[in-house]
């Protein structure tokens, strides 16, 4: 089952964010806006997760969902959200 | 004073929104928006900050059957309202969520009153003003009357098929394209509009699945890679408009076999509205729309068109390609003159993109400070996770002449594209000083 680490290093490979250290960050950092100590991520990130998460656990949000809405707020609530999620939906990877 | 009506064609029954499982009807919208109208404070301009598509429309209308003016913002930061509150003093806002002291803006309702006229706006009255966000320099502001708008969407529409189509979008209805394409073909062509504000691929295949067809995807390069990439199955698709940044050929082509539609392009300006289009797969050249002619004056070109009450300059470079179309250079802005030779930074930027392990770039001139010797020279922002900027200069130096090189290039994470994909001048400097 992904923990916050593995999530954390999906995130910077897909998005690319060459100045995080997925071993240190802080899972409950918030993932958008520009607030002190956040990731600073934007609405397109939030597609190129989309797809990570397809891709890796056969996962596929919808943006009319609350779990979805909130699943984006940290890097923790992104992980609990793979493992609510990966154990009902046919995955691809595990 | 001439005045055109809200809606027209007006067909009181005919469906107007697509609002979940129902539709609001041309008629029951009419009434929705004459009572809101009633209740708007007295003010020149209403801020119409609406994120659901059918409320957004429902405030415009309001606004306009009260003479106001509508503000379209960039974006829907507290930094960006109180900008534009602050140079717009005489202004209300609308909002579909919670937003303080704005006039909360409910979603159109399916089984509303009935109203049987269509009441008329002034053909002359300001009905709009967008602002550009910058990616040619400072924000401006551009106005359109209604009756600009109104032309321009038959215009569009005759073109793209709008008339009797649902319209499923990713574009916010606040930038011109996502108005011109999911608004006013609504209002002045004939077409249905999709109030959902799709974003992930299930949610787009969710709102198609929800619209009769024929069905139309307006959407930009960066949707319709997402969802390219997602692979899901989709409903049938009738076609797909693309606009607010070039849509690659090889994208093009796979959403095409994807989604079993043409995907055609817009191409234009907040400035010019729309003003031509192509089909990515099948032609490099652009197609005017209808009446409308580009001319090159003075080495700059020109747009001239039924919608646009005067011509408008275009930062585009532009040549004739036959038959009345033409091909784009890149921005005029753009070419670069060192030592008697000329490259456009867009080429620039193309042959920096095609290094082997560069994932994305923009080469752009930075606001020269005063007094500075260096005008003209270029700058890059660079994404290339395996490569240094020693590997990447050297790469490109033997693409292109060593005077072109851009200076400084910088090796980033990510750009900073905003969320309709584009990169503003003023967002590329501040990641360039970091």
């Amino acid at each position: 089952m992904v923990d916050d680490r593995q999530l954390a290093r999906l995130l910077v490979r897909v998005l690319n964010l060459e100045g995080h250290d997925p071993e240190s960050i802080d899972p409950e950092a918030p993932l958008f806006g520009n607030g002190a100590g956040g990731w600073g991520l934007d609405s397109i990130d939030a597609l190129e997760i989309a797809l990570a998460l397809q891709e890796e656990f056969g996962i596929v949000m919808r943006s009319d969902d609350e779990a979805t809405r909130s699943a984006f707020a940290s890097v923790r609530a992104l992980t609990r959200f793979v493992q609510q999620h990966a154990a009902q939906e046919p995955g691809r990877a595990g | 004073m001439s005045r055109l009506p809200l809606i027209e064609p007006y067909r009181p029954d005919a469906p107007l929104i697509i609002q979940g499982a129902g539709t609001v009807s041309q008629a029951g919208f009419v009434a929705q928006a004459s009572a809101l109208a009633g209740t708007l404070p007295q003010a020149r301009f209403a801020l119409n900050l609406c994120e659901s598509r059918g409320a957004f429309m429902l405030g415009f209308a309001a606004a306009l059957l009260r003479g106001q003016t509508c503000l379209l913002p960039p974006d829907r930061s507290r930094q960006t309202v109180s900008a534009l509150r602050a140079s717009h003093r005489d202004s209300c806002v609308l909002a579909d969520f919670a937003w303080p002291g704005a006039v909360r803006v409910p979603p159109p309702a399916a089984g509303a009153r009935w109203s049987d006229a269509v009441p008329t706006i002034a053909a002359a009255q300001v009905a709009t003003l967008a602002f550009t966000s910058g990616s040619t320099g400072v924000p401006a502001q551009h106005a359109k009357t209604w009756q600009q708008l109104a032309v321009h969407a038959r215009l569009l529409s005759g073109r793209l098929g709008f008339a009797g189509a649902s319209i499923v979008a990713t574009v916010p209805p606040q930038h011109l394209f996502g108005l011109e394409t999911t608004v006013m073909s609504a209002f002045a062509a004939g077409a249905v509009s999709s109030a959902a504000r799709p974003f992930f691929a299930r949610d787009v295949a969710q709102a198609l699945a929800q619209a009769d067809r024929p069905r139309l995807l307006v959407t930009t390069p960066v949707h319709l890679d997402a969802l390219v990439r997602a692979g899901l199955e989709l409903p049938e698709l009738d076609g797909v408009v693309s606009a607010t940044a070039p849509l690659p050929a090889g994208l093009a082509q796979a959403a095409e076999r994807l989604l079993g539609a043409p995907v055609h392009e817009v191409y234009g300006s907040t400035e010019s509205g729309g003003l031509a289009t192509r089909r990515t797969v099948a032609d490099a050249a652009w197609l005017p729309l209808p009446g409308v002619s580009l001319r090159i004056a003075a080495g700059v070109a020109v747009a001239a068109g039924p919608h646009l009450a005067a011509e408008v300059a275009l930062a585009d470079l532009l040549e004739p390609a036959g038959g009345g179309r033409f091909r784009l250079l890149g921005r005029s802005g753009d070419l670069l003159k060192v030592a008697g030779k000329r490259m456009s930074l867009a080429d620039l930027g193309q042959k920096l993109r095609a290094i082997p392990g560069v994932v994305d770039a923009v080469v752009f001139r930075p606001t020269p400070a005063q007094g500075d010797g260096l005008v003209g020279r270029p700058a890059a922002l660079v994404v290339a996770p395996g490569l240094d900027e020693r590997q990447i200069l050297q790469a490109l130096g033997a693409a292109v002449d060593p005077a072109f090189l851009p200076r400084p290039l910088r090796r980033v994470a990510r750009l900073p594209r905003n969320d309709v994909g584009k990169l503003p001048q003023a967002a590329l400097e501040r990641m360039l000083g970091e």
